[in-house]
Formats: C-alpha cells, sequence, structure tokens
C-alpha cells in the first residue's frame, strides 16, 4: 500500500512574521521554515500506519523551490520512504496544487493521500478538498482518528459530535491537529535518511493563479483597553458603548 | 609525502598564522543542522517545561529525560558506533550539547553522561571496557559521572588522597569525591585515585559495587535540578579489570578528559546565554515607559548589542575550535597515543574558549536581568533561574584563574613561534607580553587574557570576513571592546603604556534590532 503525503514548506508558524515594507509579501530574511504542522501530523500519521504494517510504503512529495529538499529531508528522517520534489519558482493556488497533485497521483496511484487540512501561512484549507473533486475519490477531511484495514475507518470532530466515516480505497484523507502528536526526529533517522531518495521533477502544470494577492499588512496595532472599578462600572460601560441594551 | 601526519594549523598557530578559512557555524551541513534544530526541539519542549521540577530534584525525572535523549540519538553524538553511538564530530557534538543545555541544571546532567564520563573510555578504555560500558551510556539506559574532586583537592587535584589497593584480584578503594555531578542518578563513575597512595590511576567504579556509597547533596545558589553530592568509597571492591589505561596514568585520564570538557562547558555556557537573551529581547519589545518599548532606549540597546557581539565571538571561537579537534583526532586518533595526542593538541584553545565563553555568559546574563528590571530579579521570570545556574560556569572545569594560569604556561611550552602574525592590534601586542618569561600569576594571568582576546578576535575577524554581511556590526563591537581589555592586559603585563587603536565604525542601533529580530544571539 502506498501512502502519499504532500508537504509543504512554510515559515515557522511561531515566528514573528513582518510584512515587506512595499507590502507585496512577507519579509522571510532570517526566518525559518518548517513543515506546515498539519502536514506533519499527516506524515506522522502514514508513517505510524508503516510501522504497524511493513508492507505501506510512504512517498512525500513537496512542490516549490529547491529549498523545499529541507523538508523533504526532514519527512525523510522522520520515516518516508521516499520523496519527490516538484521543483518549480511559481506561485501555485489552492487549484494548481490540487492539479499538480493529480499528475503525480496518476503515476504513483497511491492508495491513500494523507494530507494537512490547511497550511499555516496561506490558511486556506481547500486543497485536499480540490483533489478529490478532481480524482473523483472519496474524502474524509479533519480526520481526528486513522484506521487503515480492508477499506479506510475515519473519525472526525464535528460540532456535534464524533463521526466514524469508512471509505474504499483509493482515498484522500486531511488531517486535523487532534490526529497524534508528531515524534521528535532522531539522530540517527536523519543518518539513514541520507541513502533514502529524493527525484526531482519538472511542474507539469501551466496554468496561472486565479487568485492575485493585492496586499500584505500588519493588522493595526490594538487601542489600549481600559480598566473599570466594579461589575457596576462594567455594565455601565457595555451600555454606553451600545453592546448591551 | 613524510610519514608523520601534521595539522596545517597546530595548537597554538593562531598568534604567528592566519588561515585562509576557519570553519564556523554556517559551515554544518543541512543535515547536521536538522540534528542540531531536533536537540533544540528536545530541549525546548522536554526540558524548558519542567524546570521546577527539575529544580525540586523530583525523583526519576532527570534519568527519565536521558533516557528520552539516548532514544533519540543524543546521548553519544560523538561516541563510535560500535558503541550506541553515531559516530559524528566533536564539533556538532558540542553544538547540540549548546541546545541541550538552555537550562543549566539539565545541562549539566545531559553534558557529563554523554561528555566527560564517557570520554575517558572512549581515549583510554580497553575493547571490553568500551563495549561493556559504553552502550549503556550512550542508550541513556544508564547515567556516567566524573569523580576528581575531593574535599581537599580542588584546583591542585593532583593533591587527590583517594587510595587504591589491590587485594585478591580486586581494587579496593578508600576515600571521599566531593562535588561529582550525577552523583544522585549515576550508574558509573569515573573515579580517580592513588594507587598504593602514589600512583594518579583512573578506575570505572559502578554505583552497586559493595563498599560505594551516595552522601550529602549539596545545597547550591544554582543548577539545584543538578545532583551533586560525595561519593564516599569504604573499602569499595571493584574488578580487577576496572582500572581504566594504566597504572600512574591517571593524569592523562583526567586532563584529557579535561581538555575536551572545558571546550564542551564553553558550549553549555552559551545555552543559558541564548536563552536568556530570547526572554529578554521579547521584554524589552513589550515593556513599555515613557510612552514606548524599552527596547527603544539607547542604553538598552548598547546592552544587546554588547551582548551580541560577546556571543558571537565566543561562538566563533567555540566552532572553530571545535573543527581543529575533529581535525586533530581525525589525523592522530585510534592508538591510546594517538587519542591522547589529539585531546592534548588544542588544550590551550579549549581553555581560552572556556574563559571567553564563561565569562560572555555571565555578562549576558547580568545584562538580561537589568533589561527586565524587577521582573528579571523575581522568580518567576525566567532570568532570575539563568542567575543562579550560570555562577558556577566560572567555577568548574578548572577556576577561570586555573585555566588563566595554564593558558599562557601552556602557550610557553608548545614553543611555538611568539613571533606575531601582526594581524591584529591585539595580536602585536600579545607577541610582545609573552616575551616576558615568568612565573608571576598577574603578569601570567595578563598574557592569558591577550591570547585569548587575540584568539577571539582572530576568530570574530575571519567569520564576518567569511558570511558576508551577516556579522560586521558584531564584530566592530567585539573588536573596540576587546582592544581595551588588550591594552589593559598588555600594561598590567609590561607594566608600559600602550595606545589604543582608532574604534571601528559600528551600529549599536542596528546590532540591537539583529537581536529583537531573531529573539536571540544573531
Ligand atoms: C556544581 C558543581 C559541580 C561540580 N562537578 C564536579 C564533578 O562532576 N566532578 C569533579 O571532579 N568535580 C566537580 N566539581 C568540582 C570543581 O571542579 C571544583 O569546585 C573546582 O575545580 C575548584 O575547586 P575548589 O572548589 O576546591 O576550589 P579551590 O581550588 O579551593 O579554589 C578556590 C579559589 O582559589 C583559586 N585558586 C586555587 N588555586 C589557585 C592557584 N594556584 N592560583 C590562583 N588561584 C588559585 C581558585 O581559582 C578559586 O577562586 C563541581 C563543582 C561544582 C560547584
Amino acid at each position: 500500500m502506498l501512502i502519499l503525503v504532500p508537504v509543504k514548506r512554510v515559515i515557522d508558524p511561531y515566528a514573528k512574521v513582518r510584512p515587506l515594507a512595499d507590502g507585496s509579501g512577507i519579509d522571510t530574511t532570517g526566518v525559518k521554515f518548517e513543515i506546515n504542522p498539519f502536514d506533519e501530523i499527516a506524515l506522522e500519521e502514514a508513517v505510524r500506519q508503516k510501522e504497524k504494517n511493513p508492507s505501506v510504503e510512504v512517498v512525500a512529495v513537496s512542490i516549490g523551490a529547491s529549498e523545499c529538499e529541507e523538508q523533504l529531508r526532514k519527512a525523510l528522517a522522520i520515516g518516508a520512504d521516499r520523496a519527490i520534489l516538484i521543483e518549480t519558482t511559481n506561485t501555485y493556488d489552492s487549484p494548481m496544487v490540487a492539479e499538480e497533485l493529480r499528475h503525480l497521483i496518476e503515476e504513483l496511484q497511491p492508495s491513500v493521500v494523507l494530507m494537512g487540512k490547511q497550511a499555516t501561512d496561506d490558511d486556506n484549507n481547500q486543497a485536499g478538498q480540490m483533489l478529490a473533486a478532481k480524482l473523483d475519490w472519496p474524502q474524509a477531511t479533519f480526520a481526528s482518528k486513522v484506521d487503515l484495514g480492508s477499506s479506510a475507518k475515519v473519525t472526525r470532530e464535528t460540532d456535534s459530535g464524533e463521526e466514524t466515516l469508512e471509505l474504499p480505497f483509493p482515498c484522500l484523507i486531511t488531517t486535523d491537529l487532534r490526529l497524534n502528536e508528531p515524534r521528535y526526529i532522531a539522530l540517527p533517522g536523519i543518518i539513514k535518511a541520507r541513502s533514502k531518495p529524493l527525484d526531482r521533477r519538472p511542474p507539469k502544470v501551466t496554468s496561472t493563479p486565479k487568485t492575485r494577492r493585492v496586499r500584505v499588512e500588519s493588522p493595526p496595532p490594538r487601542a489600549a483597553g481600559i480598566k473599570v472599578g466594579s461589575v457596576d462600572e462594567l455594565v455601565a460601560a457595555l451600555k454606553d458603548r451600545g453592546v448591551l441594551a | 609525502m613524510p610519514s608523520e601526519a601534521t595539522l596545517l594549523y597546530p595548537g597554538g598557530a593562531f598568534l604567528s598564522q592566519t588561515p585562509d578559512r576557519i570553519f564556523t557555524v554556517e559551515d554544518f551541513s543541512s543535515d547536521e543542522k536538522m540534528m542540531i534544530s531536533a536537540a533544540e526541539q528536545f530541549s525546548r519542549n522536554e526540558v524548558m517545561t519542567v524546570l521546577d521540577r527539575l529544580d525540586a530534584q523530583e525523583e526519576g525525572l532527570s534519568p527519565a529525560l536521558i533516557r528520552k535523549a539516548g532514544e533519540l540519538g543524543l546521548c553519544g553524538v560523538d561516541t563510535a558506533e560500535e558503541y550506541g553511538g553515531l559516530g559524528l564530530g566533536k564539533n556538532l557534538a558540542a553544538r547540540i550539547l549548546e541546545y541541550m543545555s538552555l537550562n543549566g541544571s539539565f545541562s549539566v546532567t545531559y553534558g557529563i553522561t554523554s561528555g566527560i564520563s564517557q570520554l575517558g573510555l572512549t581515549l583510554f578504555g580497553t575493547q571490553e571496557q568500551k563495549s561493556h560500558y559504553l552502550p549503556l551510556l550512550t542508550s541513556g539506559e544508564w547515567i556516567g559521572a566524573y569523580a576528581l574532586s575531593e574535599p581537599n583537592s580542588g584546583s591542585d587535584a593532583l593533591s587527590a588522597t583517594t587510595r587504591a589497593e589491590l587485594r585478591n584480584g580486586k581494587w579496593v578503594l578508600n576515600g571521599t569525591k566531593m562535588w561529582i555531578s550525577n552523583a544522585k542518578w549515576a550508574d558509573l563513575f569515573v573515579v580517580l585515585a592513588k594507587v598504593d597512595g602514589e600512583a594518579f590511576s583512573a578506575f570505572l567504579v559502578e554505583r552497586d559495587h559493595p563498599g560505594v556509597t551516595i552522601a550529602r547533596e549539596e545545597h547550591k545558589l544554582g543548577l539545584k535540578g543538578s545532583s551533586t553530592a560525595r561519593l564516599v568509597l569504604e573499602d569499595a571492591e571493584i574488578p580487577e579489570s576496572n582500572l581504566l589505561h594504566e597504572v600512574g596514568k591517571g593524569h592523562q585520564v583526567a586532563f584529557n578528559a579535561l581538555n575536551i570538557g572545558r571546550f564542551k562547558l564553553s558550549s553549555m555556557s552559551l545555552g543559558p546565554a541564548r536563552d536568556a537573551m530570547g526572554h529578554a529581547s521579547a521584554y524589552a519589545n513589550d515593556r513599555r515607559q515613557f510612552g514606548q518599548p524599552i527596547a527603544n532606549f539607547g542604553l538598552v540597546q548598547k546592552k544587546f548589542a554588547e551582548m551580541a557581539a560577546r556571543f558571537y565571538a565566543a561562538e566563533s571561537v567555540i566552532y572553530r575550535t571545535g573543527a581543529l579537534i575533529d581535525e586533530a583526532f581525525g589525523l592522530f586518533a585510534g592508538s591510546v597515543e594517538g587519542n591522547r595526542r589529539a585531546a592534548e593538541e588544542f588544550a590551550l584553545e579549549c581553555s581560552g574558549g572556556k574563559v571567553l565563553s564563561t565569562e560572555a555568559e555571565a555578562f549576558i546574563i547580568v545584562e538580561c536581568l537589568q533589561v527586565c528590571g524587577g521582573s528579571g530579579s523575581a522568580e518567576e521570570f525566567p532570568i532570575a533561574r539563568h542567575y543562579r545556574d550560570a555562577r558556577v560556569s566560572r567555577i568548574y572545569e578548572g577556576t577561570n584563574e586555573i585555566n588563566r594560569i595554564f593558558l599562557a604556561d601552556r602557550f610557553r611550552k608548545r614553543g611555538v613561534s611568539l613571533a606575531a602574525s601582526g594581524d591584529s592590534f591585539i595580536s602585536e601586542v600579545t607577541g610582545r607580553a609573552m616575551r616576558i618569561d615568568t612565573k608571576d600569576q598577574v603578569t601570567v594571568g595578563a598574557q592569558s587574557d591577550l591570547l585569548l582576546l587575540a584568539y577571539a578576535e582572530q576568530s570574530a575577524r575571519l567569520r564576518s570576513k567569511q558570511v558576508a554581511d551577516k556579522y560586521q556590526n558584531a564584530y566592530a563591537i567585539f573588536v573596540n571592546w576587546a582592544n581595551a581589555e588588550a591594552a589593559r592586559a598588555f600594561q598590567t603585563a609590561t607594566g608600559e603604556a600602550v595606545a589604543l587603536p582608532a574604534p571601528e565604525q559600528s551600529d549599536i542601533e542596528a546590532l540591537a534590532e539583529q537581536v529583537y529580530r531573531s529573539g536571540g544571539p544573531v
């Protein structure tokens, strides 16, 4: 069974980011890059499946510039068997990501695509859904539990409780934060990863993004609040501002 | 080809030669950087979240952390693969150690078991000793300790009185070792004792050997989460095969463990400094007085700029030295004699690095506390702990005074050229001051200061040239400080006046801004 895990290179989600002065994007000088945390969870899940079932093969793929090798090497160190870098400096929107992955999936024929529900940089939460639609595959989004047997059983947390879905293979699963806690990278894993294959290939997608980034700016600084002395004062202040009738 | 392999830049060469390139942390490969960030992640998530519990010495906590670190391959980075280590370089191991050392207490626990407790074995152990003990230590299953100091023998380590006698095919040890880190939870102690009260020798003592007890956990100013206690040996019986190296060669075990130990302690002292700078920089940007963040004030910026400069220089020195040590091990190591030679070659650079980094650590933590004002002194805030923990860095692995005596003395004994390369003001005045051959401690101490400043200035300068655009300000601010220190030391050593060169152009505000952006050292 082949599990494909797309991993995106994103700015360290804990870093304080600042927009470039001209508003064209984020200033990336000196910031660290990581695997998108949701993708790391997907990868962890795939590697756990492999540890339970040795016939599972885990392939990690990333779309982006040559620096994405760093995240793919990390994916190999965590336990992916091989990695593919679709090397491009083009800007991708979600439909293009889905299309690029569709080409790869037609070639690799994975049983499962396990991917983050969203990336912490753009927060789009749609590449997985778009990809499932393009492939016409069953999908389960926001997985909090995954069980791969003769079919995939996926538990997802909804507003009304836990929902468990059963999907035939091939299928697509997107991961939520509660699915698992990714492991620490073990140093011997990093050494082993050196001899694992990492293929680079050109992109297949020729379209261009349908959305255009107009401007990136910091949220306006929050104005200082006021301190009130009692509940009565609080109620009065809220009424004053029309928050309470 | 000469039959004897030689180093391009042997120990002490920094004064008379300017290398084309030095190794800097920027040169670690991407795999190595991944290992370093794996260590940082472990440290931040597993260690920095349990500091109060560590300081309370919660039962089983430190050994559990060591075991977990061992499972990730962190307890034997530079120990050979055949003994469960990763067989990687000492320089990489030191950088990993730096990030495992964000908290001082855990730093000691980890630093000793992954470092000095294994080193004697790897350098001088027999095949059987290594195969038996090292896998237990590299896996984190066992914790190691190193027992040299005694109640009446500290700096004067060779005056130790712990005795060993061979009786009925067993070594019988008697004496008390004091200040032994990890004593509470260690399984293996490398113990220095005198055979028949004379021949200084090293032994591998297990906690469970008969006659071995641990007494009196010390109540220390800081490092409360690291165990420091006495190892009491009362007719302690250990197998004859647990002699490490040869009878009468204990000083080789002890002093070479110290050379590399000093190198590693240099990295250990940067970890807390890095963490403190992170907290202080965040605080300075958050705390507002007079209508603006205190980070904007010139005197606060000056503090961060000077911290960054001192950190930068120490870091430049440590990882330059580490690469040299790796090179020496690559050339000489193998036989016991070769191992000894490799561990000794850069002894003076190790000593200089120890003094420089532990004093940078002290300076940085004191200034971080000052930046945080009253909050800096509050125990709920992370700086107070660092302030208490950092104090011992200047005391163990040879006090900084002992290192200052050793440095100039060692330099002279190596017989390296005193002809300064003259590649800097400091190099030139150091060359002049070193011509005074004396045992007067004040002069020798000032000569040592000059030597370590010369090494630091050259390292900082070469790195700033190699890594264009990033470190000009850090270097400029460091060299201005170092020149003034060197002038003072020169005057102390020689009694002659010397004029300071014109200061390098530097931009304090820009360097402080670099610190604020990176949230720590630049
Ligand atoms: C927390 C902690 C952990 C430790 N862990 C270990 C360990 O794991 N294993 C171990 O073996 N030891 C350990 N030590 C002991 C440590 O190595 C010694 O404390 C250190 O070597 C200094 O010895 P001392 O305390 O006896 O001081 P002393 O040697 O009595 O020195 C006192 C002062 O006199 C100065 N002085 C001494 N001799 C000279 C001289 N010739 N010229 C000028 N000045 C001099 C010193 O610099 C110092 O300022 C530890 C110590 C501490 C505090």
